[in-house]
């Protein structure tokens, strides 16, 4: 078996299983309580992280750019907008800093 | 402005609402998937075999990651454990289903299992948190839309490999971030999300500038610790 033939058929197993797994987990916890509230909250605490992970190691124009489009989210509530200004923010700022 | 601006009356509706919703987002998955095509064609993979991986992995940033490590000479075997450490977030992801793929049949739910991915899993919440009733179909909807654009991006983005200029994916990551502040911005309810949040964003960002261990972990860790507390507190 090639490199490539072991890292896309693990990967397209692998990734099933974690699927899969997850949603079994899911679905045998509580459907109230502490459990279901801290799924509930999973999503907000999942893009906060991924946002952390993202910006912490970054530097000040990624910085500048995530401000701007938090502004920009919060007053247009926009996706495509805050998409294209923060390109365009990181662009400028990334020219100039 | 978004597609889902009305409540949806029928499962088609909202097939359509995810799809529409998720096509600026889909059309920065496009341009990433041109990328990773290129770094497949560089790495031998045909295009057949690019687009048949991007069908059946369908998780971008895992797909990525381990292609790019085999790129190093690192083996087979650690550039599977890399791609597979930074699609675990998925199993978090697919925890919190239960609601949207419980009691359907199962080719329903392996169906919305694999299209699963980061962004329509969001867009859906966001949705929702707007008052529309998002669910399976939405989810569906949306995860279709990025399915087409990566498969096929991934695809040209390895059969056309030689002819396609310099993407800025560099610049094209923040597109992804923005759109992931706007989603965590329609994600807010009330004050008493703030602290979970905070807490999921502090130890992800600890874990990242501190530990000598791959980000995608501190990813895991904050996301679950920020849930865990939000739980406990409700016991309290």
């Amino acid at each position: 078996m090639t490199d490539h033939a072991i890292v896309i058929t693990g990967l397209i197993a692998g990734t099933a299983a974690i699927r899969g797994v997850g949603y079994l987990i899911g679905s045998r916890l509580p459907s109230k309580g502490p459990w279901a509230v801290g799924l509930n909250a999973l999503p907000g605490c999942m893009i906060a992280a991924l946002l952390a992970i993202t910006l912490a190691p970054a530097g000040p124009p990624e910085w500048g750019a995530a401000l701007v489009s938090l502004g920009v989210a919060l007053w247009s509530r926009s996706l495509p907008l805050t998409m294209a200004i923060g390109v365009a923010t990181i662009a400028l700022l990334n020219s100039i800093l | 402005m978004t597609c889902s601006a009305l409540p949806e009356q029928t499962r088609h509706d909202a097939f359509r609402s995810g799809l529409c919703d998720a096509i600026p987002i889909s059309l920065g998955v496009g341009i990433y998937g041109l990328a990773f095509g290129i770094l497949a064609a560089g790495q031998g993979l045909s295009a057949a075999m690019t687009g048949f991986m991007s069908a059946f992995v369908f998780a971008g940033a895992g797909q990525i990651v381990a292609l790019e490590r085999l790129g190093t000479s690192a083996g087979a075997m650690i550039a599977l454990v890399a791609g597979l450490a930074l699609n675990l977030r998925l199993l978090l992801m697919t925890a919190s289903l239960r609601d949207e793929l419980g009691g359907r049949p199962l080719w329903q739910i392996v169906l919305g299992l694999h299209l699963t991915a980061d962004e329509n899993w969001v867009l859906m919440h966001a949705a929702r948190n707007r008052g529309v009733p998002a669910g399976y179909h939405y989810l569906l909807g949306a995860g279709v839309s990025l399915f087409l654009a990566w498969v096929a991006a991934t695809t040209a983005g390895a059969a056309f490999s030689g002819n396609i200029p310099d993407l800025g994916t560099g610049v094209m990551d923040f597109a992804f971030t923005a759109a992931f502040i706007l989603l965590l911005t329609s994600l807010w309810q009330r004050r008493g999300d703030l602290a979970p949040w905070m807490i999921s964003a502090s130890v992800a960002a600890l874990w990242s500038l501190v530990l000598p261990f791959d980000p995608s972990w501190g990813l895991l860790f904050g996301a679950i610790v920020g849930a865990a507390y939000a739980g406990v507190r409700s016991h309290d």
